[in-house]
């Protein structure tokens, strides 16, 4: 496995022999194909990190991901969230496939 | 390293969001027409309403397209939610002019996402697109003809009644 990208949290990594993408959670590795990827692209790009700030909005400032037909759940916080976002911008930009993705929803 | 996306993928992943873009725009066409169709039903307008109808099936269809090109691509096509639908017209031609504008927004982004297109080197979406601009041309003409009916027939009384009889669906 070749290592694509570290940010604070996790680690993105791309596997030639499997043909796919690996991302370390730290407690649990997760094992992406293209279009689980692209999924979670667009799961990550639906968050609005600004109703984080906003009680009303969302609460405790949690969001729930469900990644590859629902096999993992996440629990992640403000700052874990946003280091996915740049794990994940940063990754794809690496990889040459999509440029960074923005921090706030499109 | 290999490159997993181009093997996966037939086209970019920038261009495949503006491709799901469109997807929303067309969706939000296709229920705005359903709108103005409605509108027109409530009025008295019995031919304009059909005409609506089809093109709000034909604005689906034109979703479906992309839609499918996206799948076949392998990317990830999004359905979408439609939102902010304007049911209120104060007469007949604002409703079809209402509708141009709508027509010459999808062309315009159709056109940007060609140049986009064009630029990435995704020649595979530029071929695409090419039955979407001939058919956008057909789309404003048509509107354009429609709305030249107000200026030769007037915009009261029974000359509404005429327009109305006049417009099929195509």
């Amino acid at each position: 496995m070749t290592t694509v990208y570290s940010s604070k949290f996790y680690t993105f990594y791309q596997s030639d022999a499997d043909r796919c993408y690996f991302i370390d959670f730290g407690q649990k590795l997760v094992k992406l194909s293209f279009c689980q990827l692209l999924a979670l692209r667009q799961r990550i790009q639906t968050i609005s990190i600004e109703d984080h700030f906003d009680s009303d909005l969302n609460k405790h400032g949690f969001e729930i991901l469900m990644l590859c037909n629902k096999e993992h759940l996440f629990l992640l916080n403000t700052f874990e969230i946003l280091d996915l976002m740049e794990l994940l911008g940063n990754a794809l930009g690496v990889l040459g496939i999509a440029n960074q993705i923005g921090l706030t929803s499109s | 390293m290999k490159d997993i996306a181009r093997q996966r993928m037939s086209i970019k992943i920038s261009t495949m969001d503006l491709l799901n873009n469109q997807i929303k725009m067309e969706a939000h066409a296709s229920a705005s027409y359903l709108a103005m169709a409605s509108w027109c039903e409530q009025n008295a307008f019995p031919s304009s309403a059909d005409f609506f109808y089809h093109q709000a099936s034909e604005e689906r269809e034109h979703m479906m397209k992309i839609f499918k090109f996206v799948a076949d691509c392998g990317g990830n096509p999004i359905s979408p939610s439609v939102e902010n639908l304007n049911h209120d017209f104060s007469t007949l031609e604002e409703v079809f002019e209402t509708a141009l504008d709508q027509e010459i927004t999808v062309t315009k982004s159709i056109y940007n996402i060609q140049s986009a297109a064009r630029k990435e080197q995704d020649f595979l979406v530029e071929n695409f697109l090419q039955w979407f601009i001939t058919e956008q041309l057909e789309e404003e003409k048509t509107f354009r003809d429609i709305l030249d009916l107000f200026e030769v027939m007037g915009r009261e009384g029974i000359a509404l009644k005429f327009i109305d009889e006049r417009i099929k669906p195509e």
